[in-house]
């Protein structure tokens, strides 16, 4: 027992050697904000936050936008007309059509365009040959579904407004108000979003450059002065300069929701999950959140700088009440946020009083294009969302398993040595990870010589204990005479383009490179050949493929990505696709590994760092290049709640940190959490010493192979979670105010969370020598610890202890959790193993849980073959029911599973009066039951031995 | 059903079954085929107090706390302080049996992990009869090699026990000419220890001789110089010396100047580096130059000012003439009645005491100042004669030659001493060197010397380490059929340390594990971080009879419990 004292004496030692050994290794560690533009250098952010602060600044501010009434038509579930912005005093309007459409989902969707771009009727400057119009294939790429109009909908107008009446049981409403535009949706009768309530909306026609002389010469209501014109045209940044050929085009938009006090999601952001504002103040941000996906080297936690991947969607939470936006919109995004409070009495300060959020968005091309979601769940929210751009895919099974991953593995035989050093410590992985260097010189497709000369041997080892290998395959193809691929694709010109029409060159890992466009279907068409295993030579059926750098990363491109005036498919510009072109690439190596043998259809797995919506359906994300520190470590589960709430929650960040040497203690902890990120995976810089989890020694080793062998236990729950993220995009991980829409002091809490729908709920320690965690109790359900049954209840703060070795891990009464507790070398092999079902009764005595199950790998499930159920416990009997559909592979299935049975029922909370009871009745037999009595505060318990019951049949257990 | 397949298989089984004295449950090894000899009970072996019946036994569910009741499943595997712990058992349970016994007829038992067993994969490795596979899940079938893996292990056993035996023998070989070689040092040392003394004793003789002459011919010098004024005699040596030093600083002064323009050029390299690197590279060591130039470049700017010491320098360069620097024409013709004699005289005014402890403490000083080298024994000025000279150098060629001898004296007493492995066998070795070709390299290993490695995209030979000491160290590693590999268990380490620097790290330094093998061979050499690498080298120098022996003799037993 050592005294407290001395510990935090000891503590202070690591934490100063800590820091010295810090400074060692990673020396001024921090993000070059230089690299990256503030809102003020982003000319379009800058001119519209302006605009902003003359439109709050001006009394009687007027917003130049108003419908012509006449222009409007309804028809079937559809407005549409046009918004006549007037761009001068003399009253002179620029048409903009708009498109309002209401849809049998129950959400609603604006789009407004620009008749000229739209008509073409614009000059290019420079003799650009890009496209003219406002972009407008987003939807192509981010939207599959949903979009069937409203056949309910009706709409009622009168001269200033009009009304539609839609949605579930007619309980939405949009009330479209013509001068100035704007929009109120209400739900209940309740106004939930508004739309240019503050003014804001500003969509930047087209005008000609004007070389003038005389500088009082402007248009009207814009009426720029000098300066703020000089963002309109050729803007530089950090040396490059972007040409701009169509000139000033953003368009931005208010968007408010009364009385929401909390909003979430537009990933990806290391920050908290509840967003904070964005103008300034104690504690607040001073820039924008930013959507421009970039490969930001040595990223920092709590800021609203871009990353990685993003996702433009926004839920807004209040009690009971859960309402989101979806702006559809590809191009450099900023978002504003500011939160105020309005108190109704002056006198009750903060009694009754009630905060707006107030958004304004802001894109620099494209179309004004938004969804509106008026829940009232966030499920409801998550799964109106999910409709248009799809749910998570159902993903391989050994993908939700552990990933052991550095930047490199040397050799073949460095994969083999791994491999067989994870199986003599008995340490369950599934899949070993090759960085860039298993690569000839840099170049895809290919294997480097001398360090892997038989990649076949190394694949068939791996195979043995049905492990998996992921090969790291970027876009940027080495510009190297003799390269066949890159021969091939600047033969067959599938590459992108520079602003003048000819093939792009740029930096990245192998030096000079093309990068491949896949928004030209011809370049889909060839990357998914290259995959076949008789063209990448060295792949077999279980080698899968990580997507690195697709944002894209260009070394010596402005803000290490393309210039903005580059040219994709059809000529649109870079400018207008940014964020949609990592899911583009990550979209055609799905594709690819779809069928890599004529008939041999698989799911695929394909690891992305780019993302935008729509990714989901595609395979995981991970949150990119984070370092060895306790603040990564704790920055690792907002990120990934606001991903899952976002509709991606196939989320992960890398295991011990990318940058620098973790302590013992920081990748111990690490493990720990990362057995609930749902991407697990273990990642290391190639200057970083090794740190596989059976290096570390004891106690390290132990504890985190019991953390590994938790998840594996666990599987059959996160299957099942991922399952049903899969149907209707519920997240896997789900964070308090998902679970308790109701409980309003659970809302900003983003550092614990829910296992699907297990009832499992976790809290994994991010701090340093933490000894214990306060979690927080959202009901008066009963709650146990997982490891011991120790019982927790009562609404609030539990402290809960955690010293290094623990999880701080408990199970919701009321559950019941299917589990695998028979440890194997890697999940494939664990399909035939018995299941624990584990009973977690709840204060009402009664539990119910739910299984799917099925083959991991191909797409047969769609045909039926999977075991779908729920378990119940009622009234002293638990009973299996099947909630699946048959089809016509079930049946085949059901056969094949027959001998998979549970081999033992865990009754956690067990009633007393089970004391001296010895069987139970299993249909027309019996089994043992054996009952632990209560032991101070730790539950009682009883388990069922051995009640011969299939886990795909239907079956009762009479207690 | 499982039990079903089970009765087919025992009966498959059963001419060896029923052959056995007492047949045991699947999985148990006859070590612990007593605790279920009772055909109608079952008592857990760590915990009697649990008594089972006779039908629990690998029943595929786990009954007892250590695991004894399934021998032949996995069903206890998560008892296990690797499993995360739970009411049920798990963290403290020990588990009782070594694992899931494989009978391997034709072959060496062996025990394997209780992990593997009906997981779906034939681990023929251990087990060769293919019995962990015995339910067939999802239709697997693991047909018994343990005809063709046993005949194919005792070819290579024979060849392995054949290898030992020789590998046995070369030692021997080594550890004789290790001795020999020690004996040869240990002559060379006696015979240079006798030449040195003749020659110590003749250095002596040769040593009075010179000073002998030196002494005679002091007084003469002395006596021909005649009555010459002290300060006139300091001033020309002053000038001298002056002279000198100012010829070394105008030296120094032009190697400055060189040396400050490469300064120059290599601040101009980091400065246009540090403008033109890119950060996304994500090379730490790039960052760390980047870094320290930068600290480097604010540094300077702070101590930049040296302009008024520059002319001062130059000043001082200048030669001396009758206007600057000190003329020394006057000095060389002043008179008898120098300073130095007046302040001599000055002493005459104190009272006695004071004047014997000035002149006492002046010799002093002046004798210090002499053999410290700083004030010149007047004695030397005058040229020497002839007959000193020779001398002299009679007296330094002997003196040279000793410390020669000496130096050689002290290299073998050193190397005596040196640590060269037990029984001194590594300097059997030593001058040898082994080599590997590994990849994109070409690995070399001298013995005792330094490890290196070479390119074969062209770049040169890179250090790996020089040779520092020997060490041991737990390795936990393959042995491969050809008895090539290190084995578990402690590992002779010899450390190679201080190699070529590396661009993004530490000096390079090698682990070289040592292994026994017939010949000395490199068996593989890895980079496990960045220029830190670790050889895995087989040699003869580290074979000893028993652990041979134990290898070679296939104990599945003793084997398999290491890696449970």
């Amino acid at each position: 027992m050592r005294s407290y004292l001395a510990l935090s004496s000891q503590w202070t030692a690591l934490f100063v050697l800590l820091s010295a050994l810090c400074c060692l290794f990673t020396p001024a560690v921090t993000v070059k904000h230089e690299n990256f533009k503030t809102c003020d250098q982003s000319g379009f952010c800058k001119r519209n936050r302006a605009y902003a602060d003359t439109a709050a600044g001006a009394s009687g501010w007027s917003a130049p936008y108003q419908i012509a009434p006449e222009s409007l038509s309804w028809d079937n579930g559809q407005l549409q007309g046009t918004i006549l912005k007037t761009i001068n005093k003399n009253g002179e309007t620029v048409r903009l059509p708009i498109t309002i459409s209401f849809l049998e989902s129950g959400s609603a969707r604006v789009t407004v365009d620009e008749e000229k771009r739209q008509k073409g009727e614009i000059d290019l400057r420079h003799n650009s040959i890009a496209r003219k119009e406002r972009y407008n294939e987003v939807e192509s790429w981010a939207i599959v579904g949903g979009l069937e109009l409203s056949k309910t909908a009706t709409e009622s107008r009168d001269t200033t407004k009009t009304t539609i009446t839609y949605g579930p049981e007619g309980k939405f409403e949009a009330v479209i108000t013509f001068a100035p535009f704007g929009v109120e949706f209400k739900r209940d009768a309740a106004t939930q979003i508004k739309f240019n309530d503050r003014g804001l909306l500003n969509m930047e026609h087209w005008r000609p450059k004007i070389d003038k002389a005389e500088p009082e010469k402007k248009e009207g209501e814009e009426a720029p002065a000098a300066d703020e014109e000089s963002t309109w045209w050729d803007e530089s940044f950090g040396g490059a300069t972007d040409s701009k050929p169509r000139g000033p085009e953003s368009v931005a938009l208010d968007i408010t929701f009364p009385g929401y006090e909390h909003v979430f999601g537009i990933p990806e952001h290391a920050g908290p999950m509840s967003l904070k504002e964005t103008r300034g103040g104690s504690g607040n941000y001073e820039d924008p959140y930013r959507l421009y996906n970039s490969d930001v080297f040595e990223y920092i936690t709590d800021s609203p700088m871009t990353l990685y991947g993003n996702i433009p969607f926004m839920q807004a939470h209040r009690k009971d009440s859960t309402v989101g936006v979806f702006w559809l919109n590809a191009a450099e995004t900023w978002i504003d946020i500011v939160k105020q409070k309005e108190a109704h009495n002056p006198l009750s300060l903060g009694i009754g009083s009630k905060t707006d959020t107030k958004t304004h968005w802001i894109s620099e091309s494209g179309l004004l294009d938004v969804f509106v979601f008026l829940g009232p769940t966030p499920k409801d929210v998550t799964k109106a969302y999910g409709e248009l751009t799809g749910y998570t895919q159902l993903p391989q099974s050994f993908s939700i398993a552990y990933h052991q991953c550095r930047w490199n593995y040397n050799t073949d035989e460095d994969v083999k040595d791994v491999d067989r050093k994870m199986s003599k410590h008995q340490i369950p992985y599934d899949v070993i990870w090759l960085d860039i260097e298993y690569t000839d010189d840099k170049q895809y497709f290919t294997w480097d010589p001398l360090q892997f000369p038989d990649p076949i041997g190394m694949l068939n080892h791996l195979d043995k204990s049905e492990r998996k290998l992921v090969a790291i395959i970027d876009p940027h193809i080495k510009n190297k005479d003799g390269y066949p691929i890159v021969e091939d694709l600047k033969k067959k010109d599938l590459a992108v383009h520079n602003k003048d029409g000819n093939i792009y060159e740029g930096w990245c890992w192998p030096g000079s490179s093309h990068w491949v466009d896949c928004f030209n279907p011809a370049a889909i068409k060839w990357w998914v050949g290259l995959f076949k295993y008789d063209a990448f030579k060295g792949s077999l059926s279980n080698l899968f493929v990580w997507n690195d750098m697709n944002e894209p990363s260009v070394f010596n491109g402005p803000e290490t990505t393309m210039p903005k005036d580059n040219l994709h498919y059809e000529n649109w510009e870079h400018r207008d696709v940014h964020n949609l072109n990592g899911m583009t690439f990550h979209n055609a190596t799905y594709q690819a590994l779809l069928e890599r043998k004529k008939g041999e259809i698989r799911r695929p797995f394909v690891l992305t760092r780019a993302f935008y919506s729509g990714s989901q359906r595609l395979g995981a994300m991970w949150t990119g290049d984070n370092q060895a520190s306790w603040e990564h470590l704790a920055i690792g589960f907002p990120m990934i709640l606001n991903n899952g709430i976002a509709g991606y929650p196939f989320a992960g960040a890398d295991v011990g940190g990318f940058f620098g040497n973790p302590e013992k203690d920081l990748l111990t902890r690490w493990y720990q959490a990362g057995a609930f990120y749902p991407f697990f995976r273990g990642h290391a810089h190639i200057d970083t010493r090794r740190r596989e989890p059976y290096l570390a020694g004891e106690p390290y080793t132990e504890i985190m192979t019991r953390a590994l062998r938790l998840r594996y236990a666990l599987l059959p729950a996160w299957y099942t979670a991922f399952h049903e993220a899969s149907v209707d995009g519920t997240p896997i991980i789900r964070p308090q105010y998902f679970v308790y829409p109701g409980d309003e002091d659970g809302f900003a809490i983003d550092d614990q969370f829910f296992v699907g729908g297990t009832g499992l709920l976790a809290k994994p320690v991010v701090t340093e020598g933490a000894e214990s965690v306060d979690i927080y109790l959202a009901d008066d359900e009963i709650y146990y610890d997982y490891f011991d049954y120790e019982k927790y209840s009562g609404r609030g703060l539990k402290t809960i202890p955690a010293p290094l070795e623990k999880i701080p891990l408990l199970m919701q009464g009321g559950h019941i959790i299917p589990r695998k507790d028979r440890p194997r070398r890697s999940s494939g092999l664990m399909k035939w193993d018995p299941y624990t079902l584990v009973i977690v009764l709840g204060n009402d005595g009664t539990a119910t849980g739910e299984l799917y199950v099925d083959d991991g790998e191909t797409f047969d499930y769609q045909s039926g073959a999977y075991i779908h159920r729920t378990f119940e416990y009622k009234d002293g009997v638990l009973a299996s029911t099947n909630i699946g559909t048959k089809g016509k592979l079930t049946d085949k299935y059901l056969k094949a599973m027959k001998s998979v049975t549970v081999e033992r029922v865990v009754v956690v909370g067990a009633p007393k009066g089970w004391e001296g009871k010895k069987t139970v009745k299993v249909g027309s037999g019996e089994a043992n039951l054996e009952f632990h009595g209560e032991e101070g505060n730790k539950a009682a318990w009883a388990v069922v031995k051995k009640p011969q019951i299939s886990i795909g049949e239907d079956w009762k257990i009479e207690f | 059903m499982r039990r079903i397949e089970a009765l087919v298989l025992l009966s498959t089984l059963s001419a060896s079954v029923l052959a056995s004295a007492s047949p045991r449950p699947r999985g148990v090894g006859p070590e612990f085929a007593k605790f279920y000899k009772s055909p109608d009970s079952f008592t857990c072996i760590s915990q009697p107090s649990i008594k089972l019946s006779a039908s629990q036994v690998n029943d595929d569910y786990c009954d007892c706390p250590d695991g004894s009741d399934e021998p032949g499943t996995a069903a206890c595997t998560f008892l296990s302080p690797l499993s995360p712990p739970q009411p049920l058992g798990g963290q403290n349970a020990t588990p009782a049996l070594p694992g899931f016994y494989c009978k391997n007829k034709g072959h060496i038992p062996g025990y394997i992990q209780q992990t593997l067993v009906n997981d779906g994969v034939c681990d023929y490795q251990v087990c060769c009869d293919g019995s962990d596979e015995w339910s067939g899940v999802g239709g697997i079938k693991c047909e018994d090699r343990c005809k063709e893996i046993g005949k194919e292990w005792r070819r290579i056993d024979e060849i392995r026990q054949k290898s030992a035996m020789n590998a046995l023998k070369r030692k021997e070989e080594l550890l004789k000419k290790a001795a020999d070689l020690r004996v040869g040092v240990q002559n060379s040392i006696v015979n240079l220890e006798g030449e040195i003394k003749i020659a110590d004793a003749r250095a002596q003789e040769l040593k009075q001789v010179y000073e002998e002459t030196e002494r005679r011919e002091r007084g003469k010098v002395v006596s021909s110089k005649g009555k010459g004024s002290k300060v006139t005699i300091l001033a020309g040596l002053a000038k001298q010396r002056v002279e000198e030093l100012r010829d070394a600083l105008v030296r120094a002064i032009s190697k400055r100047d060189a040396l400050k323009e490469k300064v120059k050029e290599l601040e101009g390299i980091l400065a246009t580096f540090k403008e033109e690197y890119n950060p996304n590279f994500n090379d730490e060591g790039v960052k760390r130059t980047v870094k320290a130039w930068e600290d480097y470049a604010a540094n300077r700017k702070a101590t930049e000012d040296e302009s008024t010491e520059e002319r001062d320098v130059e000043e001082v360069a200048k030669p001396d003439t009758e206007t600057e620097g000190i003329n020394w024409a006057e000095w060389e013709t002043e008179g008898e009645e120098s300073d130095v004699e007046a302040l001599y005289k000055f002493e005459a005014y104190l009272p006695a005491p004071v004047r014997n402890w000035i002149q006492a403490k002046r010799v002093l000083i002046r004798e210090i100042l002499i053999e410290n080298g700083i004030l010149a024994n007047n004695g030397n000025s005058a040229t020497e004669s002839k007959a000193v000279t020779n001398a002299r150098s009679a007296y330094q060629n002997v003196e040279n030659d000793v410390a020669v001898k000496q130096t050689s004296l002290n290299d073998l007493k050193t190397d005596l001493d040196k640590d060269y492995g037990p029984n001194d066998i590594f300097r059997a070795l030593k001058g040898t060197c082994i080599s590997k070709d590994s990849g994109e390299y070409e690995y070399e290993l001298c013995w005792m010397d330094s490890t290196s490695q070479k390119s074969k995209k062209g770049a040169g030979n890179t250090g790996m380490g020089n040779f520092v000491r020997f060490d041991t160290m737990d390795v936990d590693e393959e042995v491969g059929v050809d008895g090539k590999g290190l084995g578990q268990g402690k590992r002779m380490v010899m450390m190679y340390e201080n190699g070529q620097h590396c661009w993004n790290g530490p000096n390079r330094q090698t682990t070289v594990v040592l292994g026994c093998a017939e010949h000395d061979e490199i068996w593989k050499i890895v980079e496990q971080e960045k220029c830190m690498y670790r050889m895995d080298v087989g040699t003869p120098a580290v074979c000893e009879k028993e652990t041979r022996a134990k290898q070679g003799s296939g104990e599945g037993k003793a084997k398999e419990k290491d890696e449970l």
